[in-house]
């Protein structure tokens, strides 16, 4: 049987379908942390998915085991010796070990490279800052000599949180523990890896849909984990309220293009209710995110064949 | 790898609050007024900075004379432009708080803010 028509199907589903579903959803911002397991979920399949169809398409008319230990080899997963058991060393047997495994390669570099340049992006700023900025102990953050009151953070290793003193000026002492609680909990949680990795899908099938959603979801969802960690010690206003201040207390943008913000969505979720989805929900989204990348190998080797 | 990074930072201080060329010897005394540094070490850290461009350097005689290669606000304007994503550099490196916003959104917000305080009163 030749997989490739049903891989290519999954495929469609998941890099077509399953975005807009996603994004349609109320439950990701009530649970922002499952959201983006599902987001990465999705991507992992997809990349499978395409990994394996490749292979399937290169060997038309044979069961794809051959090119599946094959893939798992190219990935370091197979034994360490074991030779890809293509029947025969033909071209075709070559390719099915190959496509997938430069699918792979290609996801993995784009990751790779990501990570890379934004860490030495991040290197050099860490230089000027730690020259420019003053460390408090109190605030546990970087103070920055500037006017326009911000904060943010220098994520991964030799990680900084910095506030520019404007914004010290600017907020109460409960706004500023809220605003540098939000951002330790972007160093913590490590938001810059899924972030990249969904950097790193977009650059390899930059005309999936999946592709353009997951990165604007992802961006959007590690902004509300870590309100939901600020709010953990802090009053929603105050959160609320020191987001308002910043915004305010800055330039208006020009505006061109439309909304593209996500301050207002965030602002009516941290002063609004916040219910966590029922657990059914959450215990059904979270095998469905187990299962996603499980699947494209369950249409190539069904169990018994 | 600390206490580079913080002679740097004490080296780059000097530079930016004189404000002029000085010599690695004129460092080495205004820091040893606050600690003992060897004059060898801040050699080091003197040209550490000028090869990583933070520092002109200039022949007088026989010494090099230093001094900052940018102000220490154009550091922290260009620091804060990284910061507020308005630079070229679109990869994300940073994450910041809030971004920037139009009027429209400012006052959105304010409406937002001022329509839980009204519920909380009634």
């Amino acid at each position: 049987m030749n997989a490739a028509p049903a891989l290519l199907g999954y495929a469609a589903v998941v890099g077509v379908a399953a975005p807009s579903v996603m994004v349609r959803s109320a439950w990701p911002h009530r649970a922002p942390a499952l959201g983006v397991t599902v987001w990465l979920a999705l991507m992992l399949s997809f990349t499978l998915a395409a990994a394996l169809a490749a292979s399937s398409l290169a060997t038309p008319t044979e069961h794809l085991h051959a090119g599946l230990v094959g893939l798992l080899h190219a990935c370091g997963l197979g034994s360490g010796d074991a030779r890809p058991v293509a029947p025969d060393p033909s071209t075709a047997g070559l390719l099915a070990t190959a496509l997938p495994g430069a699918v792979f390669a290609a996801v993995l570099g784009a990751f790779a490279h990501h990570l890379i340049r934004a860490g030495l992006l991040r290197a050099r700023h860490r230089d000027r800052l730690d020259k420019v900025g003053v460390r408090s102990d109190r605030l546990r953050a970087t103070v920055l000599p500037h006017g326009t009151p911000a904060a943010y953070c220098l994520p991964g290793f030799r990680s900084r949180v910095v506030v520019s003193d404007a914004a010290v000026r600017l907020l109460t002492e409960a706004q500023l523990e809220a605003v540098l609680e939000h951002e330790r909990s972007h160093v913590s949680g490590r938001h810059h890896l899924p972030v990249a990795a969904t950097k790193a899908f977009a650059t390899v099938f930059p005309w999936v849909p999946l592709a353009r959603h997951a990165r604007e979801q992802t961006a959007v969802l590690v902004e509300m984990i870590a309100d939901d960690r600020a709010l953990r010690s802090h009053p929603d206003e105050v959160l609320a309220t020191a987001m308002y201040e910043i915004a305010a207390g800055r330039t208006p943008r020009g505006a061109f293009g439309a909304g593209g913000t996500t301050a207002l969505l965030r602002m009516r979720r941290i002063l609004g209710p916040r219910r966590a989805p029922h657990p059914a929900l959450r215990g059904s989204v979270a095998s469905l995110a187990v299962a996603a990348p499980l699947l494209p190998l369950l249409v190539v080797c069904p169990p018994g064949v | 790898m600390r206490r580079l990074g913080e002679l740097e930072a004490e080296i780059m201080d000097r530079f930016w609050r004189w404000n002029r060329p000085a010599t690695v010897r004129e460092v080495v005394d205004d820091i040893n007024l606050h600690r003992d540094v060897a004059y060898t070490t801040v050699t080091t850290v003197t040209s550490i900075l000028f090869h990583k461009g933070h520092l002109t350097r200039s022949r007088d005689g026989r010494v090099w004379l230093y001094r900052a290669s940018a102000s220490r606000e154009a550091y922290a304007a260009a620091l804060m432009e990284d910061g507020l994503g308005a630079s070229e550099d679109r990869e994300g490196a940073l994450v910041q708080f809030v971004e920037n916003l139009d009027a429209d959104e400012i006052a959105a917000l304010r409406k937002a803010l001022r329509d839980v305080g009204r519920r909380a009163q009634q």
